[in-house]
Parts: structure tokens; sequence; C-alpha cells
């Protein structure tokens, strides 16, 4: 959506007319409650009454608020990372910004890799913390540059980014970063990051396969049999596959295309909002069966 | 704070902002007699209750809440009536009105009404809407990216598709 477009319902919101008797009825309502407390004043029954429904109310707002902060403090120990073999979190830095109405939170992990003998494997350790680095930098001077340009006036813009790891298994650790940005329009964007523990190497889709494998056009394929499924069960699943603009069309997926094996060991296809159906969709993911990519997947990834 | 201290300044509060709760009001129900009915009685449940209130902070998120809460309430209670009083309002208004007035705002939920107003054209934090509906703040991220999403289809309606 056009930022235009919200502007003008901001202004018409901004314009809704104040009737003239508006400010003669707030202090109706607030003389008809005065009275009444009055009232209740010379009742003690009442008074008691009242203090019971105030305590009571109160309680349950400590409830709520205790309820809360346990969520918070669960989240905050789900976040603590099971200490894998070889791949971990080790620390992480937050960017935390808010201006102009505006805000960011950006949590950015460091990744340490340790060979099986236990010393560090400087070469992923850093070729994975500098793509990290890369990754988030550049969401931070793009927010950074947004603020810049809203200047003195209103900007409306938040952006969360969030990692979790994923996979650490035997074999695979994944690290998985979701974007969410709200501007205007909201945008969804997820990206991975994958060391196979094996070689201790940071792997694209290709890694999960052996050599030569054609598992890009089987993987394809099977999504698009998946996309016809959906589209047929239900009327409101709509993705770009045989569409009246071929250039759109979902065509096959990459080398580098994000994944992610799910807790089924199952490989996971994830897209991006936009890149294969629209906007509404939102980012979308298609579980391939793991009979599908029979023999072709290397040992140890997938079940 | 004192009881009568704190009740007094709510009533200052309520005195200071009853124009934005005449404006949220107004965008749940569109009708001015029913807009006004609802801060009227908003007005009074804020003072009458002002002992619930415990920390001088957050008096504007409790007003905020008392006027959502009222205007929900009232829609149901009435909801029979508004649904026709709004169609022949629609048809009158579609023939010169554009989609992007606050019409618009009909394709959301109560609770997504509320975050798109206080968040854009009320200027309140994320932090503070969270008080305000009761869950935490990333709660009301996700309902704020779920109402952009569908206004944007509103809005975009009958468009050439240039986004994707």
């Amino acid at each position: 959506m056009r930022d235009k477009k919200l502007e003008n319902i901001r202004q018409d919101y901004g314009n809704i007319r104040i009737p003239e008797e508006l400010l003669q009825r707030v202090e109706a309502g607030i003389q008809q409650a005065k009275e009444e407390k009055q009232m209740e004043k010379k009742s003690k029954i009442l008074v008691y009454t009242g203090r019971v429904a105030g305590g009571a109310a109160a309680a349950m707002l400590v409830i709520i608020i205790m309820a809360n902060s346990g969520a918070t403090i669960a989240h905050a120990m789900a976040k603590i990372p099971v200490i894998g073999a070889i791949a971990e979190v080790v620390t992480f830095r937050e960017y935390e910004s808010a201006q102009n109405n505006m805000e960011a939170n950006i949590k950015i992990p460091e990744v340490s890799v340790k060979n099986e003998d236990g010393t560090v494997n400087e070469k992923t350790t850093q070729k994975i913390n500098k793509s990290i680095q890369e990754y988030t930098d550049e969401i931070i001077a793009q927010y950074e540059a947004d603020v810049e340009a809203a200047g003195e006036g209103e900007g409306h813009m938040d952006v969360e980014l969030d990692y979790s790891i994923i996979t650490d298994n035997d074999r695979l650790f994944s690290i998985r970063f979701d974007q969410l940005l709200v501007m205007a329009s909201g945008t969804q964007m997820v990206k991975i990051y994958h060391i196979d523990k094996q070689t201790g190497e940071m792997i694209q889709l290709s890694g999960l396969f052996q050599e030569g494998a054609d598992y890009i056009t089987v993987i394809s394929e099977n999504i698009k049999e998946q996309m016809k499924e959906q589209m047929a069960a239900d009327e409101s699943v709509m993705y770009y596959l045989d569409s009246e603009i071929p250039e759109w069309d979902f065509q096959s997926i990459k080398e580098e295309t994000t994944f992610y094996v799910n807790e089924d060991g199952k490989l996971t296809i994830v897209f991006d909002e936009y890149q294969v159906a629209p906007g509404y969709m939102g980012s979308v993911e298609f579980v391939i069966p793991t009979e599908a990519v029979e023999g072709l997947a290397q040992e140890g990834f997938l079940k | 704070m004192r009881k009568e201290a704190l009740q007094k300044k709510i009533e200052e509060t309520v005195l200071d902002s009853y124009e934005a709760m005449y404006r949220l009001a107004y965008t749940y129900v569109r009708r001015e007699e029913d807009a006004l009915d609802i801060v009227q009685e908003s007005a009074y449940k804020a003072i009458k209750h002002a002992a619930c209130v415990k920390q001088e902070a957050y008096i504007k998120t409790w007003l905020w809440r008392i006027v959502m809460n009222t205007a929900i309430d009232f829609i149901r209670k009435n909801q029979k009536e508004i649904a026709v009083d709004a169609f022949y309002e629609d048809v009158r208004e579609d023939s010169y009105q554009d989609f992007d007035t606050i019409e618009a705002l009909e394709v959301l939920t109560e609770k997504e009404k509320a975050v798109v107003v206080l968040r854009f054209f009320e200027d309140q934090k994320i932090s503070e809407i969270a008080k305000v509906l009761h869950e935490n703040t990333n709660t009301v991220k996700t309902i704020l990216y779920r109402s952009l999403k569908k206004l944007r289809l509103k809005l975009t309606e009958g468009e050439p598709d240039y986004e994707r």
C-alpha cells in the first residue's frame, strides 16, 4: 500500500467532525459518576461492594501482569540456545533505536564453530559471523536511511529482527532470522544459515545433496504439484503458477533457495512474501516428502 | 497517589483527550449520535471506576481501553440497526467518495481497528497499545502487520497490480 493512501485515511480520521455538544456530554458523564459516588458514600453497604469490585479488578490486573512477565521470562529462556557439540551462539548484540516514531530492534548473534577436538574452526566461524554481520548491517543501514529520510516529519516504521536455532542435530546446525518490517505495509523476510557439522562448512541447499544430483528439478516439480493441490482444495489459496503472466510464474527453486529441516527431519522450502504468491499469502513454506528426494540427498540430513 | 487526587487526574485527562476519545468511538460506529453516547458513557465509567487505576502513567491507556470496550459493547447490543444504517450510508457515500477514507477500516476486526487507529492516527507506541489490549508487544505487531495487509488489499481493489 502506498503511504499516501494511509495518509489519506489519517487525514480523514483527523477531519472527523467534533460535534459541538461533545464537551457537554463528557461533563454530563463525569457529573453522573461523581453524583453516584457521593450517594455511595452515604450507604456503607454500597461503599463496601464498591471496594470489593475495585479490589477484584486490581487483583486481576496483577495476575495479568504476572502472566505476562512469566511469558517474557519463558520466552527469554527459550532463546538461550542449546549448546551443540560443535556450533553454538556464544553471545549476541542488540541494536535498539526509537526515534521519529520509528522503532528498531535487531538482535545480532555471534556464532562459534568448533572442531571435534574442541579447537575453534576459525574459517567457518569468521565466515558465518561476517555473513550475519553483513546481513544485519544492511538492515540497520536501511533503517537509519529511512529515519533520516523521514527527517523531522512523521515516519512510521518498525523493524524487528530475531533469530532462533531451528536445527541442531548430529549433522546440521541451522540458525534462522526472521525480519518483520512494518512500514505502512508489512513485509516478512526469512534468512537461514546452515552449518554442516560433519565438515564444519556453511552450506546452501546444494550442500544437502550428492554431487551432480538433479534435486532442483525434482523439488521444483514437487512444489508445483503441491501448489496445484492447494489451489484446487481452497479457493482463497493462490500461487503464481500457470497464470496469465507467465514471467511471474514460479519456475524453479535455486541452489541458494531458503530452506530448513523441520522437526520431523523433512526438507522445508521457504519463500518470502511476493516470491511465489500474492502478498496476502505472506511467506509460504513447502514440506518436501523425503521419498521424493530419495537417492539424491546425502546421508544424515533428512529423515 | 490518594484516591481523590487520582480521580482528579483522571478527570483532567478525560477533559484533555475527549476529542481523541470521540474519534476512536466514531471509527467504530460511524454515527455522530452513537459516538457521543459512547464517549459520555466512557467518561462516566472512567470517573466511577477511578479506583481501578493504580498508576498515573496508565490513565491514558486505560481510557483508550474503556472507549474501545464501550464501543464494542455498543456494537454488540445494536448490531442489527448498525448493519442496516451502514448499508444505506455506504450506498450514498460510495457515489462520491474514494476508498481511502476511514470507511476502509471496515475490513478490520474490532481489535485490528484499535491497533491501526492508535498506532497511525493517534501516534501511540506499540508498548502503550499492548497495555490497552492486554497483549504483549509481539502480538500487537502481528495484529498491526495483518491489519495493514488487509487494508492494502482493500485499497488496491480494482487497481492495476503494479506492486505484486
